[in-house]
């Protein structure tokens, strides 16, 4: 059964290409094999139960963990954590600044003397998840839903072409959940992000994303 | 069987402390007088030449204050590197733990002795004692507290492409803050009292003042600098905690 849909022929350089991933923990086997492609413009979710290898298979692809197999994507993926991990004596402009580090050098970070291009980003970022004008308010001041999209802005600022989401809605109520599913698949549609989701709400993948796929064992299987 | 090596080993301690320090109950009692009589000696206590005490004074706070700041700039980057989370250079990590151990080891009076001996007595030479010493206590302090501290914004950085040292400094600084900067205040706090004694080595401030008052045997002026440390102290100690709550 090929899982790996669309082919990878149309996923193009602003992709991602998952080819026979493997992770072992304490010589046990995590993932096996696991294959996948997203395109541009794509939201791909993974379905699972707890336990299943989703927060492994995300932290694989986005390098945090050691891995076989190939992972083939033109840039560093942004990462979108499960409990957004901002850092909360940070305003949400300093947290979506975080997503530049790659770009700016210690001292300027350090000093926070950063490129007016880069803070012009941040607040573009910000705009964008729909929270402009909330740039100077602390993280702990946010609510949960606000704390989620500061967390989707600063995978933004990384300007990554492939976003990875693990369990981004797990800690909303029903209406942020929707309202935060909705901002990734429209920055999917009108950014061409090409985006792999893991969700445990199957009738929530079910309306969000362009494809499912489960994992159960280590393997993906069709939901 | 455990316990009973314990118990063996605590009273092992205990017997080697009292025949070493030999202390003797009787010989206190004896020199109680002596002390009663030098305590009501030093009343009224003598204030005068307020010029000399307020110069010791601020020599006290003054080798206090540079030299926490002096050891918390040394202290920053053994933090740092000592933090194994942001530890930026990982086989630099066991060195720089066994550095600010080293430097926590040696009591500031004791660097402030061979400092009076490289730059000549006065103030400086306390301030350097106090800032070498205190790095230590600060590094160790920082370093304890930038591992406990929350880590998954650090792993939010290192995703995103920032380098160790960056996560460190752009985020797990400022997340810390509370913690670092209380440490650095009861350090300071602590400096002040520590910083009444270097004077006793030639290292300034106002022990250099108790220890000529000692030697002339002027309780009168003894008791007045005793109470000028009390006052300086319980300042501090009051500064310092409405310092570290206006911070949490």
């Amino acid at each position: 059964m090929n899982l790996v849909a669309p082919p990878a022929a149309r996923i193009g350089a602003g992709g991602l290409v998952v080819d026979g991933l493997e992770v072992r923990r304490g010589g046990q086997a995590v993932l096996r094999g696991v294959s996948l492609a997203v395109a541009p413009g794509e939201v791909l979710a993974i379905e699972g139960e707890s336990g299943a290898g989703k927060t492994t298979l995300l932290r694989a692809v986005a390098g945090l963990l050691p891995h076989s197999g190939q992972v083939s994507a033109a840039a560093r993926p942004a990462l979108v954590f499960q409990q957004h991990a901002l850092a909360n004596r940070l305003s949400a402009r300093g947290n979506v600044l975080v997503g530049t580090l790659g770009r700016v050098g210690f001292l300027r970070a350090t000093l926070r003397l950063w490129p007016a291009a880069e803070r012009a980003l941040a607040d573009d970022c910000l705009e964008r998840v729909g929270l402009a004008g909330l740039g100077a308010r602390r993280a702990d001041r946010l609510s949960g839903g606000q704390r989620q999209r500061v967390a989707i802005a600063r995978a933004l600022a990384q300007r990554a072409p492939v976003l990875l989401a693990d369990e981004p809605v797990a800690s909303l109520d029903p209406g942020n959940a929707e309202a935060v599913l909705a901002l990734i698949r429209d920055l999917a549609r009108h950014e061409g992000l090409a985006v792999l989701l893991c969700l445990h709400q199957p009738a929530l993948a079910q309306r969000f994303a362009d494809r499912r796929l489960r994992l159960h064992e280590g393997r993906l299987h069709p939901p | 069987m455990r316990r009973l090596a314990i118990l063996a080993a605590l009273a092992a301690l205990y017997a080697l402390s009292i025949w070493v320090v030999a202390p003797d109950p009787g010989r206190l009692w004896t020199g109680l007088p002596r002390l009663a009589g030098w305590l009501a000696g030093g009343f009224p206590p003598d204030f005068s030449g307020p010029a000399d005490l307020a110069r010791r004074a601020a020599e006290t706070v003054g080798i206090a204050t540079l030299g926490t700041t002096a050891a918390a700039l040394l202290a920053l980057p053994l933090a740092i590197l000592a933090a194994r989370p942001v530890a930026p250079l990982p086989w630099l990590y066991q060195p720089a733990r066994a550095l600010l151990d080293l430097l926590r080891g040696v009591d500031g009076f004791v660097f402030a002795l061979i400092f009076v001996a490289a730059v000549g007595l006065g103030p400086f030479a306390g301030m350097l004692g106090i800032a070498l010493h205190s790095a230590g206590s600060v590094a160790k302090l920082w370093s304890e507290a930038l591992e406990a501290a929350d880590l998954a914004p650090v792993e939010a950085a290192l995703s995103a492409g920032a380098s160790r040292a960056q996560a460190a400094t752009v985020v797990l600084l400022p997340e810390t803050l509370p913690q670092t900067a209380s440490a650095l205040l009861y350090v300071w706090e602590f400096n002040i009292r520590a910083s009444t004694v270097l004077g006793l080595v030639g290292a300034g401030g106002l022990g250099q003042e108790l220890k000529n008052a000692v030697d002339l045997l002027d309780f009168a002026r003894v008791l007045a600098i005793l109470l000028i440390i009390t006052a300086l102290v319980l300042t501090a100690d009051r500064l310092s905690a409405a310092l570290r709550r206006a911070l949490l």
